[in-house]
């Protein structure tokens, strides 16, 4: 029907169609799969979530005299050093020390990362190994995202595909990293902002690829590859989503060009810090199939209610909910009628995929073919530690 | 005039009949707003107390003389529309639904006139969008 050489020519003659994936579902409604199909050429999606397993790289560019560093503070929060002598990595979730040591839980890497790419100075302070190459023991300075040589987020593991309810049978609250969740089932909280999800309408990764360019936190990034705890086995329903988490994606896009309104640092009270993040993925109109996938509705996804008060790695499971009850705010749980509250941000999601589609239709923003699949038969290992990959038979 | 105050019962007073007492001999009437009072424990009543100015000081004094401490809340929500990412989290722990989402536009909605300034809200926000003015 179309390529994505045919959907690029549309976009630099500026005659392409955009909608975005809300616009695609209210079509599909009123006039069918086979019509919205031909009328549109691109869709896009987005979602505005925490993405903890996120991070970014830092390159200083070289000291004079040299030095390589082997410890290293952003506003006093640790950031790895273990490779190049001035490469840095700084984790969304890593916790901010204070001058004497002690853990400063409500500041993080996440608010760091915001600050930078919002403009503003960070303190670094850096203790290095001294060799005959690098004679220098220590630096201190101010850096910002224009005066260190490169800056871009790396995330192992962002956008997933579907997540779970969370809940709290146990008779004392409980500090999660879905928020505070209240005793005998007080709250629940989602995660995923679901028909509006990137990979909800793309259940198989059939158009999301290795190299597929993104929005990612207001400036252009890649697909990296598969996310860790990637799950493409997950259980499916027949629209071919997944019935709990699944697929994941690691992301990557230089943070020079973020904008700090799409990347915040953020908080979970007794939790920690973390990231909350703008992603937006435009989908190609290849053909009708796309137009079927991307025409999923809320009523016809289902994640599963956790029960976060047993510490296991596989938790009991309450069932599975729609997002359609998930969205209306209440939920029926053993009977009883619990408030549901999202943690994904419906509203800058559905903005992520409005700002995307102004970009594609202003010639912005170029879709590309993905040069590997993401792959679709792995099966997940776990140690006995905590895992995300949920078995629900 | 109206007086919205918190009153924390020691336990021995938890049986008293406070708002009787004020409306009698006051004559100050006493609308509960929220309440957390059980038997044997410390109880929490938070009341609009409304009636003539020199007699809500009175009820006042009178219910500090009885061992009741009272405190003023006229502390405020403040929400920071700048800081707020409207990712809902606040409206699922709080108890009024003063904090809602719009249906439509998934924006966070606060309706201040249920608010009963419990101050659920303020940990549970990941960017700290809320706080109080006090
Ligand atoms: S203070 Fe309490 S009642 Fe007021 S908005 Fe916050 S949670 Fe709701
Ligand atoms: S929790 Fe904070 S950011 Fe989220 S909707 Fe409430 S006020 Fe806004």
């Amino acid at each position: 029907m179309r390529t994505i050489a045919d959907i690029n020519d549309k976009i630099n003659r500026h005659c392409v169609v955009v909608w975005t994936i809300e616009e695609l579902k209210a079509r599909v409604v009123e006039a069918g799969v086979t019509q919205a199909a031909t009328e549109v050429d691109v869709v896009t999606t987005g979602t505005f979530e925490p993405m903890e397993s996120s991070g970014a790289i830092l390159n200083l560019g070289h000291t004079d005299p040299p030095i390589k560093i082997r410890q290293c503070w952003l506003d006093g929060v640790p950031a790895y050093s273990g490779f190049g002598a001035v490469d840095l990595y700084l984790g969304a979730t890593q916790v901010a020390e204070s001058s004497d040591g002690e853990e400063m839980r409500e500041r993080g890497g996440g608010y760091v990362i915001q600050d930078l790419i919002a403009g503003k100075p960070v303190h670094l302070r850096a203790v290095g190994q001294v060799t005959d190459c690098y004679p220098r023991a220590s630096f201190e300075t101010t850096i910002t995202r224009d005066t260190i040589n490169q800056f871009y987020l790396f995330n192992p593991r962002n956008l997933y595909q579907n997540f779970i309810v969370g809940v709290n049978g146990g008779d004392r609250p409980l500090f999660t990293y879905l928020g505070p969740l209240q005793p005998r089932l007080g709250n629940a909280v989602y995660s995923n902002p679901g028909a509006i999800a990137p990979l909800f309408n793309d259940p198989d990764l059939n158009l999301i690829g290795i190299g597929t360019r993104i929005f990612l936190g207001g400036g252009i990034g890649y697909v990296a590859w598969e996310g860790t705890q990637h799950f493409p086995l997950q259980k499916r329903l027949p629209n071919r989503t997944p019935i709990g988490p699944a697929a994941t994606l690691a992301l990557i896009g230089d943070a020079k060009q973020m904008d700090a309104r799409w990347v915040r640092g953020c908080y979970f009270k007794s939790y920690g810090p973390s990231l909350m993040l703008g992603v937006g993925i435009p989908l190609p109109v290849l053909n009708e199939e796309v137009v079927a996938r991307c025409a999923v509705q809320d009523q016809d996804l289902v994640a599963p209610i956790v029960d976060f008060s047993i510490p296991r790695r596989v938790r009991p499971i309450f069932g599975l909910v729609s997002y359609a009850q998930l969205k209306s705010g209440r939920i029926g749980i053993d009977g009883k009628s619990v408030r549901v509250a999202p943690l994904a941000s419906i509203y800058l999601s559905r903005q992520v995929a409005i700002e995307l589609k102004q970009w594609i239709e202003a010639g912005k923003f170029l879709l590309s073919e993905p040069v590997a699949p993401i792959p679709a038969n792995q099966t997940f290992l776990s140690q006995d530690a905590w895992g995300s990959q949920i078995a629900i038979d | 005039m109206k007086k919205r105050v918190t009153l924390t019962f020691p336990k021995r007073s938890v049986q008293m009949p406070v708002t009787y007492r004020l409306a009698k001999d006051f004559n100050v009437a006493a609308n509960i707003i929220r309440a957390q009072v059980a038997p044997n424990q410390i109880g929490k009543l938070v009341l609009e107390l409304s009636g003539d100015i020199d007699q809500l000081d009175a009820a006042i004094d009178w219910m500090r003389s009885q061992d009741i401490g009272v405190s003023f809340s006229n502390r405020e929500i403040l929400i920071d529309e700048e800081i707020c990412v409207h990712c809902g989290l606040c409206t699922g722990v709080c108890p009024t639904e003063a904090l809602s989402l719009d249906p439509q536009t998934f924006k966070l909605v606060f309706t201040r006139s249920r608010c009963i300034v419990c101050e659920q809200c303020i940990p549970t926000c990941p960017v700290q969008a809320i706080s109080t003015n006090l």
